[in-house]
């Protein structure tokens, strides 16, 4: 029986919101963010509705991953140091993993694919501080969702994705260049649609769809050329897996964007081993 | 070159990347041997950590060169072996399989 390939617009039509079981929750924090009474303490007291969150937000908060020197008790004081939009993101992003967990394991296994993505956003907001660029929390965000294009393809087509994982193994290549052989693009291609379709930020869009060739984006060279850098690094380090079993080359034209020294790796790679287990326990809970 | 926690600082570590603080003003010059009195100084700003020279003599190259050579080549050949084609000419790859040797000891994969 033949199968036919996918559109990239196929699988992201199919593919749910990315709101998940805190939608609610991100739609009251946005609507008291728009009242001229809003407060610290009114959108701790959205946050504080919800207990297990509430306890995963102040281990997060006074984990490795923000490295406070003084002890967070509240959630108001949480919020205060790590900003309203980095509590936004991190509620997103829980949800987003919340959604992708019912992926076969015959692809890749969910813990290890998001452990990997875990790792890419902390590096890749280590990248950013070191690079001293703006804002480097909202790379964090870019990080993690850098192979959310992969998930779609497992989840809306597996039998595609079979044939992908049949011609990678077969061929000797690597994953991605399967992708495009079996459907003419790849996983970055269906990320950026996703994203877009989600109206996420363009820069966040580009960081995503263009992370294994930063030099082809139009508006977020910079931001795909950190998430380039650090996937390389998780990869390299062997942080979990997304599905690709060897390291892909570093894009020269990503490390040069950056203007990064090599005395940055070591740093970067010490922060994201120290990191790391706070963010499983405030995104991977069983 | 490690990243050290502020509170482990010790007298007389080298600093070798300029410290400064939010606002860009400089606290301590690369290069300086630290005193008592710059420690506190890092301290009452907050700066949480900062690049020194290998204080402890064990640094990555030195962990790497007391392992036996056998030893180190199996490794070597076994975390190139994760990459697409590495280029042992190209800088970055050195650097990052040499601190990928060190990690793979340091946790006792070896």
């Amino acid at each position: 029986m033949t199968i036919s390939t996918p559109t990239i617009e196929s699988l992201v039509q199919a593919t749910p919101s990315s709101l998940g079981s805190y939608g609610p929750l991100l739609r009251e924090i946005e609507s008291a963010l728009a009242s001229p009474q809003s407060s610290l303490g009114s959108i701790a007291e959205i946050i504080e509705k919800d207990p297990d969150l509430t306890s995963r937000l102040l281990r997060f908060a006074n984990s490795a991953y923000c490295g406070f020197s003084t002890r967070l008790s509240t959630v108001s004081e949480a919020i205060g140091l790590i900003g309203v939009q980095q509590v936004q993101d991190l509620l997103t992003a829980s949800s987003v993993i919340e959604q992708f967990t019912d992926v076969a394991d015959e692809f890749v296994n969910m813990q290890s694919f998001w452990e990997h993505s875990l790792a890419c956003g902390i590096g890749a907001r280590l990248i950013a501080m070191e690079g001293r660029l703006p804002k480097p929390d909202r790379f964090f965000v870019a990080g993690l969702l850098h192979d959310i294009g992969r998930l779609v393809l497992f989840l809306q087509s597996p039998k595609i994705a079979q044939r992908v994982f049949e011609l990678y193994r077969k061929e000797h290549i690597l994953l991605r260049e399967a992708e495009v052989k079996v459907m003419g693009f790849d996983h970055q291609g269906i990320a950026e649609a996703l994203l877009r379709n989600w109206k996420y930020p363009p820069a966040l869009v580009h960081a995503v769809g263009y992370h294994h060739c930063p030099q082809n984006s139009s508006v977020g060279q910079m931001e795909a050329s950190v998430v380039h850098v650090s996937d390389h690094l998780v990869n390299a380090m062997q942080m979990g897996s997304s599905g690709e079993r060897h390291v892909s080359p570093l894009n020269p034209q990503a490390w040069a964007v950056l203007n990064l020294k090599t005395a940055v790796l070591e740093p970067v790679m010490i922060g994201i081993d120290e990191q790391i287990e706070a963010a499983k326990e405030m995104f991977l809970k069983s | 070159m490690p990243r050290i926690k502020t509170e482990q600082l010790k007298e007389g570590m080298v600093v070798i990347t300029d410290v400064k603080n939010m606002d860009d003003m400089l606290l301590i010059p690369a290069g300086a041997k630290l005193t008592t009195r710059q420690i506190g100084i890092l301290q009452a700003w907050g700066v949480l950590e900062i690049d020194v020279k290998s204080a402890d003599g064990a640094g990555n190259t030195d962990i790497l060169s007391k392992l036996p050579p056998e030893t180190l080549a199996r490794l070597t050949a076994e975390t190139k072996a994760i990459f697409w084609r590495p280029d042992d000419n190209d800088q970055i790859f050195a650097e990052l399989l040499r601190l990928l040797l060190s990690r793979r000891i340091k946790r006792g994969q070896f």
